[in-house]
């Protein structure tokens, strides 16, 4: 066991870690941040995306122990409670949810996608998403979503899927 | 206000974009214990030795047990063929043999590995050698199986066949034997695996002789029978408490780790949670089942159908779920799309195996029926010379055509009008003449169903003026009762969605409810919380009219409040009539049950028949445009077209959100989804990155046209509509690539690698 510092969702905290413990253990065992979800625990699906320095990784395949020092944001951290980020609220007006197992790890996703690149294309999101698997929605409705994002940022100053905290 | 037909955001949409949303998998009880099994290795075997001291001797190890513990009891869906745990002998890789019980998971899985297991392992069987009839019989206690509905409820079977339908009317033969010539195909698929995104898991309690069982699935009073079933109990003894559903497609409607994890809860007297890992979900999925169709059509010397013959071998796994049922759909699919000239012989037969049982998965066999029917219409029309969708519009079921079981299906010109609508959008000529090199176009078309079973909702007003619906009807994913019951409730008691609140299923609380199968809920549970609603209405009204010295006769209700018709001025919220009900008649609720008429069919249709009609009927046109990458044998889907009858589109938005992700996975099953079985009965795909699904990257826009004839028994006229889609998608996909390649595809998928041999034949050959 090793103790670890990291910054999750804006608060700094400890954990004690295995070596072989993964981050998504760590957030859903120790943490209690049960909305990343484990699909598949080999990187395939992608329901357990957070972002580690506001890059997306699989943490159930990214050992806890890497993340010491560095910021991690869940799917709980990307807005106030009871308030909505952009890309969350086009998900809900437009269709983008179904049974909702894979969607924190779209919405961290396209979060990471629209801050790295405010107006992208259909293929830069289906690329974007190609570690990301969606069994129920056929994925149509979820692209719409991110353009959507992008195309109200692009026609105002507010930055899209802008972490609230 | 928002009423049916509008788009309104289903209701839990916030909690999923949060990930406030708790799954089965995520719930927790303090004091809780882990489970898990061992489950066998190979497909089939004899168990000669089982010692688990090593197990019970590790230090946090609560509990191990296998079928030594288990109660004499047998269960299941349709025939009791199953208990436990393996008993004796192991009938395919991943059947549950022993479990350990630890105070961590960790510790558990250790506990599993310590066990030391030996079978006498025997070569399984699989389907091919199944249908040789010389196959060694897998459940050589047969006989004995129950039915789940009694004795009485029995049904052709024998040996290896789980069980048979045949409908055999007079004349085939003789026109065979006449016949100017054949058509004949054979046609394979292998299986799909659901491949919902959250892993079966469930926390099972035990207390007073009563155990709850916290899971998500899509059939909790199933599950129920089936813990009830297995651990020698009353279904009363046993509650099922449903959690949000990471998807089940059909997956999710039997028990899978329930009866274990209450089986521990009572032996340890603890909490118990059982979670699949993606490989053990793979392993013991139900997925969709294997099949072979051969399917022969007898020309006359004018190029007359004058008859046809199928044979339908189908792969049942080693235990019967639901298939024995779904063994009599050959027969309403293959007499409900085109008329024939004269007879159809349809012959069934569902196959024990040493691999997992089958079971449903959305659209069931539809899938693969259709696609070689459609495929097979496609090679009497080129064989005739004859333009396929010509041929097809000259053959099509009209109002008043009978299926094959003699049920008369009114409404079937809907097929013809379906057509018209493809020509509209997508004109035949036009879309031949601008295809490109490489590519392709398919269409199918066709009749499906929405499940019949029975349903119940409670509807009541709380004194806030907010409603409740409570009902064991369960929300899976597709928004049938985040939307749909929801909207239909809300319009009409005349308020606003966001103040209706459906419950979570609890066998306990909830009333009676068949699931989320066959496209039933928003149909089944919306007539049901619909006429809940109506009497809610009528109680509120009566209330009302003493309150405003009205006649409950004039009464409307409009944004919540209770007015006169004519004078808006006189009204009140419903929110003080609901609190004056209090002091008079009472709590204002009311419950209702729906279950869809029983449809007249011809009884001597054939023997087996263990389902007899398709209710509530839709039909459906698809169109598919594809183009091979002759390098890469990648197919691409250009153009697909839906026109799809749903009744009335309740929430366009979802419905949309349905046929898109039902596509989806037909482009999954024509393409590239494929859980193949070895040579030793043991699947090769094992994981999500062996297992291919569709991609973002993969699927295309859907063009979708809704035609909507009401249905007089349907809320506000609503259909079955998140089924059907996948139904038609590989038919349509599968012709498009053989236009394209101008050659028969006679296996399901058609893989890159499928495409490249095929093209390798073709440049072989020229």
């Amino acid at each position: 066991m090793m103790s670890v510092s990291l910054n999750i969702n804006g608060r700094d905290r400890s954990v004690n870690v295995d070596g072989a413990d993964t981050l998504l253990d760590v957030l859903r065992e120790q943490v209690g941040l049960l909305g990343t979800k484990e699909g598949c625990v080999e990187g395939e699906c992608g329901a357990c995306t957070v972002l580690i320095d506001g890059a997306p990784v699989d943490s159930c395949i990214y050992a806890a122990a890497a993340a010491g020092g560095r910021q991690v944001t869940t799917i709980e951290g990307l807005a106030r409670p009871g308030d909505y980020s952009p890309i969350q609220q086009a998900f809900i007006d437009g269709g983008g949810v179904q049974c909702g197992f894979c969607t924190p790890g779209f919405i961290v996703t396209l979060t990471a996608l629209l801050r790295r690149n405010p107006d992208p294309s259909r293929d830069e999101i289906n690329n974007a998403l190609s570690g990301n698997i969606c069994r129920c929605t056929g994925y149509s409705q979820i692209i719409e979503a991110a353009l959507l994002v992008a195309a109200a940022a692009t026609s105002t100053p507010t930055p899209a899927g802008a972490v609230a905290q | 206000m928002t009423m049916v037909g509008d788009s309104i955001a289903r209701s839990d949409a916030g909690a999923k974009v949060q990930g406030g949303a708790m799954y089965g998998v995520d719930h927790r009880e303090v004091g809780m214990l882990h489970g898990a099994i061992l489950r066998s290795p190979v497909a089939a075997g004899r168990i000669v030795s089982l010692d688990t001291s090593a197990a019970e001797a590790l230090a946090g190890v609560y509990l191990v047990c296998s079928a030594a513990d288990q109660p004499e009891t047998m269960a299941g869906w349709v025939l009791k063929d199953q208990r436990l745990f393996a008993t004796g002998n192991v009938r395919f890789e991943g059947e549950p043999i022993a479990l350990v019980v630890a105070e961590d998971r960790a510790t558990a899985l250790a506990g599993v590995a310590a066990i030391a297991l030996v079978i006498d392992e025997l070569p399984g069987v699989d389907l091919e050698t199944a249908c040789s009839s010389e196959a060694r019989v897998i459940h050589p206690d047969w006989q004995s199986y129950v039915p789940a509905g009694g004795e009485a409820a029995d049904y052709p079977r024998r040996g290896n066949v789980a069980a048979e339908m045949r409908a055999e009317p007079a004349g085939v033969d003789e026109a065979f034997a006449r016949a100017a010539q054949v058509i004949e195909d054979r046609f394979t698929t292998n299986r799909q695996y659901q491949a919902y995104l959250e892993p079966k898991a469930a926390v099972a309690t035990y207390a007073d002789g009563r155990y709850t069982i916290h899971t998500s699935v899509q059939h909790p009073y199933n599950v129920r029978e089936r813990v009830a079933q297995l651990l020698g109990v009353r279904v009363s003894a046993v509650r099922v408490v449903g959690k949000t559903i990471g998807g089940g497609f059909g997956g999710k409607l039997d028990a899978s780790v329930e009866p274990i994890a209450a089986f521990a809860a009572k032996l340890t007297g603890r909490p118990v949670k059982i979670r699949n890992t993606r490989t053990e979900d793979i392993l013991t999925c139900p997925s969709r089942e294997n099949a072979i169709v051969t399917m022969r059509t007898a020309l006359d010397a004018d190029g007359v159908m004058i008859a046809r013959d199928v044979t339908v071998e189908m792969d049942n796994g080693a235990f019967s779920a639901e298939m024995p049922w779904l063994a009599s759909l050959p027969l309403h699919i293959l007499g409900a799309i085109y008329e024939l000239a004269g007879p159809t012989r349809v012959i069934s037969r569902l196959w024990y195996t040493n691999t997992a049982p089958t079971g449903a998965f959305r659209g069931v066999g539809g899938t693969y029926l259709y696609m070689a029917l459609e495929q097979h219409t496609d090679h009497i029309a080129n064989t005739l010379l004859v333009d396929r969708l010509q041929f097809r519009r000259a053959h099509l079921i009209h109002d008043g055509s009978a299926s094959l079981s003699g049920q008369v299906l009114g409404d079937a010109g809907i097929l013809a009008e379906g057509y018209d609508e493809l020509e509209r959008v997508a004109p035949w000529q036009q879309v031949l003449a601008d295809l490109k090199p490489w590519q392709g176009v398919g269409i199918a078309s066709g009749v499906w169903m929405t499940n019949p079973m029975p349903g119940q909702a409670t509807v009541k007003m709380n004194e806030d003026g907010t409603v409740h619906v409570i009902t064991g009807a369960t929300e899976n994913g597709s928004g049938a009762l985040t939307m749909g019951v929801t909207q239909i409730v809300a319009h009409e008691l005349g308020v606003n969605a966001a103040n209706v609140y459906v419950t979570m299923p609890d066998t306990d609380v909830s009333g009676y409810d068949a699931g989320s199968q066959g496209s039933r809920t928003t149909h089944i549970v919306g007539r049901a919380a619909l006429d809940a609603a109506i009497e809610v209405k009528r109680q509120l009204f009566d209330v009302a009219a003493n309150l405003l010295e009205a006649d409950p006769a004039d009464l409307t209700i409009v944004d919540g409040r209770v007015s006169v018709v004519g004078s808006p001025a006189v009204s009140i919220d419903i929110a003080d009539v609901a609190n004056a009900a209090l002091w008079t008649v009472g709590a204002v609720a009311a419950t209702s049950s729906y279950t869809s008429p029983a449809i007249p069919f011809d009884a001597g249709c054939g023997s087996g028949v263990l389902f007899t009609t398709m209710s509530t009927p839709t039909y459906h046109v698809h169109m598919a445009v594809v183009e091979i990458d002759p390098v890469t044998g990648r197919v691409k889907i250009v153009r697909y077209v839906v026109i799809q009858e749903v009744g009335r589109a309740i929430n366009p938005v979802g419905v949309r959100g349905q046929i898109q992700g039902a596509v989806t996975q037909g482009i999954g099953l024509a393409l590239y989804e494929s859980l193949r079985i070895g040579a030793d009965c043991r699947y090769l795909e094992r994981s999500l990155e062996a297992y291919r699904l569709p991609l973002a990257l993969d699927i295309p826009e859907v063009e979708i046209v809704l035609m909507e004839h009401p249905d007089t028994n349907g809320p506000f006229g609503a259909k079955g509509v998140a089924e059907p889609a996948v139904v038609f998608a590989p038919a349509a996909i599968i012709n498009a690539v053989s236009h394209a390649l101008g050659r028969s595809i006679t296996a399901l998928p058609v893989t890159p690698e499928e495409v490249l041999s095929i093209i390798e034949e073709i440049e072989g050959e020229a």
